[in-house]
């Protein structure tokens, strides 16, 4: 079977949404694995953006936004940024939000503010790189009952420590999320451009559930910039299907993967 | 109620001034923002304005680029698909902007409990993050004990969090249509803008289109931002170009991913004043910039029918004229 490692990490996250969950995506692959997962084995899903969105599925192409016209036209529902992250998602009643990342940390915590020259001290300067900020990243993760992340595997993305926390995962890993009496339940897989990590269900700690065919744990490693563990049930992540690909390619009608 | 139809350059001069705490909304990156109002702001040379905003979109990135603003409390600073916003990046990494980050549900309850003259908001969500323990406006602060501040529970003695509440000195909102009062009905996700209207002092809208007040007594639910509320309203067609208006025209994807280029220098963004801002005066002039082309090109999409409902109350420009010269503002 011939596919991508892009297609690989889209299938791979749409696997991680089941049937009648509530979700909430971004725009870009998390949509595109998203729209994957509901045209394909999730029929009973349903999507919602953060702007209050709800209903739809894009039309004409992948979005360029989470508001704009593609994922508008066959809404059934349009309403605000407080019904949506407030009332369906700080309230407890999503299921599963997907999220992109800049940078990880071994406890899932997410950077998408900036990075800086130097480890940050007292002093909080301007950002060598301003990136995107929370959006609703945070909300999602504190809110959401499962959170999938998803970036590229690279050192300097899977660091010891972020530049910035903007999105909590498991803070300081165990228990520490309780803290803050999140309501959601945090991150329970990284879908990496190599394979997939999951938490430790005690430390909470990243660790190597499987990897890609075209990857290996090596390579994983290699690409983190912490002593990455790896489960003991760690296994090869199924590779797509004909039919998983098919459906992909049909959703993905402006060609986002090609572009990438 | 009177008739509160106004020009743009009358709007800007009248209600903006230096220095101001000023909102446009929806405050979102590819769809509906105020645009052709930050424009002529950019115009009439306004400075230092603290922009309170749910999200970033082209405005707040002329804002940025153009040396507008100074302070920008918000959620967002990228287009999404569009990418990173150039003239918003450079400006932040140079210290020319101060931007205050928080998420956009703690934007969206920030303009709630600012509308209900709460003292604060509670915070389930920002907290733990380094939107909590980081503020940009006060850098020597760490961890930052008076941005989103502990409070505790009085009923529970659980430990949360204080959002500040936000209350702009003047919102301007694009809406799809209204009338001449101002109540109006806006098309695709609200975003804030329900509560961003009752948040700020002065509430100004740009519209699509002028409909006839028979629409909104026909589908008063649908009217989520009345009368009560707005100053002034001036009708402007196409004006969150290149952004897109659900319901009526696509985002320019051309002129989105041009504009951000020519954002990411002071050249460029020179260029893009004389070129699309330098270069129009009236509302004709305006279209003209854009291109008959083009503008076909964006008004077929596949949320036309959007509109179908409300088209037999749209007001024509010459009704619109004529309307002009009976407004309180005339």
């Amino acid at each position: 079977m011939e596919f991508t490692r892009q297609e690989m990490m889209a299938i791979a996250t749409g696997r991680e949404i089941r049937d009648g969950d509530l979700c909430i995506f971004g725009v870009g692959l998390s949509m595109l694995a998203g729209y994957f997962a509901l045209a394909y084995h999730a029929k009973n899903a349903k999507a919602m953006t953060e702007g209050g969105v709800y209903g739809s599925s894009p039309v004409g192409g992948l979005p360029w936004g989470i508001e704009d016209n593609r994922i508008s036209a066959n809404a059934t529902c349009f309403t605000g940024a407080l019904d949506a992250l407030g009332f369906l998602v700080a309230s407890g009643k999503c299921d599963l939000g997907i999220i992109g990342a800049a940078q990880i940390d071994k406890y899932g915590n997410v950077n998408t503010t900036g990075f800086w020259e130097e480890p940050e001290g007292p002093h909080f300067g301007a950002p060598k790189t301003r990136l995107n900020g929370s959006g609703g990243a945070n909300d999602i993760a504190c809110g959401a009952k499962r959170v999938v992340v998803m970036l590229a595997h690279e050192k300097k993305r899977f660091a010891e420590k972020v530049d910035y926390l903007t999105t909590p995962g498991y803070l300081d890993g165990g228990n520490a999320r309780e803290k803050y009496h999140y309501i959601g339940g945090g991150p329970v897989s990284v879908i990496t451009t190599l394979g997939i990590l999951r938490p430790d269900p005690v430390t909470k700690e990243l660790m190597i559930d499987s990897y890609y065919p075209f990857s290996s744990i090596e390579e994983m490693k290699a690409n983190t910039a912490w002593d990455l563990k790896v489960s003991q049930r760690v296994t090869v992540t199924p590779e797509p299907t004909a039919e998983e690909l098919e459906v992909l390619h049909a959703v993905d009608v402006t060609n986002v993967l090609k572009r990438k | 109620m009177p008739n509160k139809l106004i020009q743009l350059r009358d709007a800007v001069s009248k209600y903006t001034r230096d220095g101001m705490v000023y909102c446009s909304g929806g405050g979102l990156p590819v769809g509906s923002d105020s645009l052709v109002f930050g424009k002529e702001m950019l115009r009439q040379g306004r400075k230092n304005i603290h922009y309170l905003t749910h999200c970033s979109s082209q405005q707040v990135n002329l804002f940025c680029a153009a040396g507008v603003c100074d302070k920008v409390e918000a959620a967002f600073s990228g287009l999404e698909v569009y990418g990173f916003a150039n003239g918003i990046r450079h400006a932040v990494e140079s210290g020319r902007v101060i931007w205050e980050d928080y998420s956009n549900l703690s934007m969206s309850l920030r303009f709630l409990g600012g509308a209900l003259r709460w003292p604060f908001v509670p915070a389930t969500v920002n907290i733990g993050s380094d939107m909590q323990y980081r503020s940009a406006f006060k850098p020597d602060e760490y961890p930052c004990k008076s941005k989103i501040p502990e409070i505790t529970d009085p009923f529970t003695g659980k430990v949360y969090g204080a959002l500040p509440v936000a209350r702009p000195e003047l919102v301007v909102i694009h809406v799809t249509m209204a009338d001449v009062e101002g109540n109006a009905i806006f098309l695709g996700t609200e975003w804030s803008r329900f509560e961003l209207a009752r948040a700020a002092d002065q509430v100004i809208l740009q519209a699509d289109f002028i409909v006839d007040t028979d629409c909104m007594r026909q589908y008063p639910n649908l009217v989520r931002i009345p009368d009560l509320l707005v100053e002034a309203v001036i009708p402007w067609q196409l004006g969150a170009w290149p952004q897109c208006s659900v319901g009526v025209y696509d985002s320019d994807e051309e002129h989105m991913a041009g504009m951000n280029k020519m954002l990411g220098t002071a050249e460029g963004t020179a260029e893009f004043r004389k070129k699309y801002i330098d270069s129009w005066q009236t509302h004709e002039e305006f279209l003209a910039v854009i291109g008959s082309a083009k503008i076909d090109k964006i008004m077929k999409n596949a949320t036309t029918h959007l509109m179908d409902p409300y088209r037999k109350w749209i007001k024509s420009d010459q009704e619109i004229a004529a309307l002009m010269t009976q407004s309180k503002f005339a």
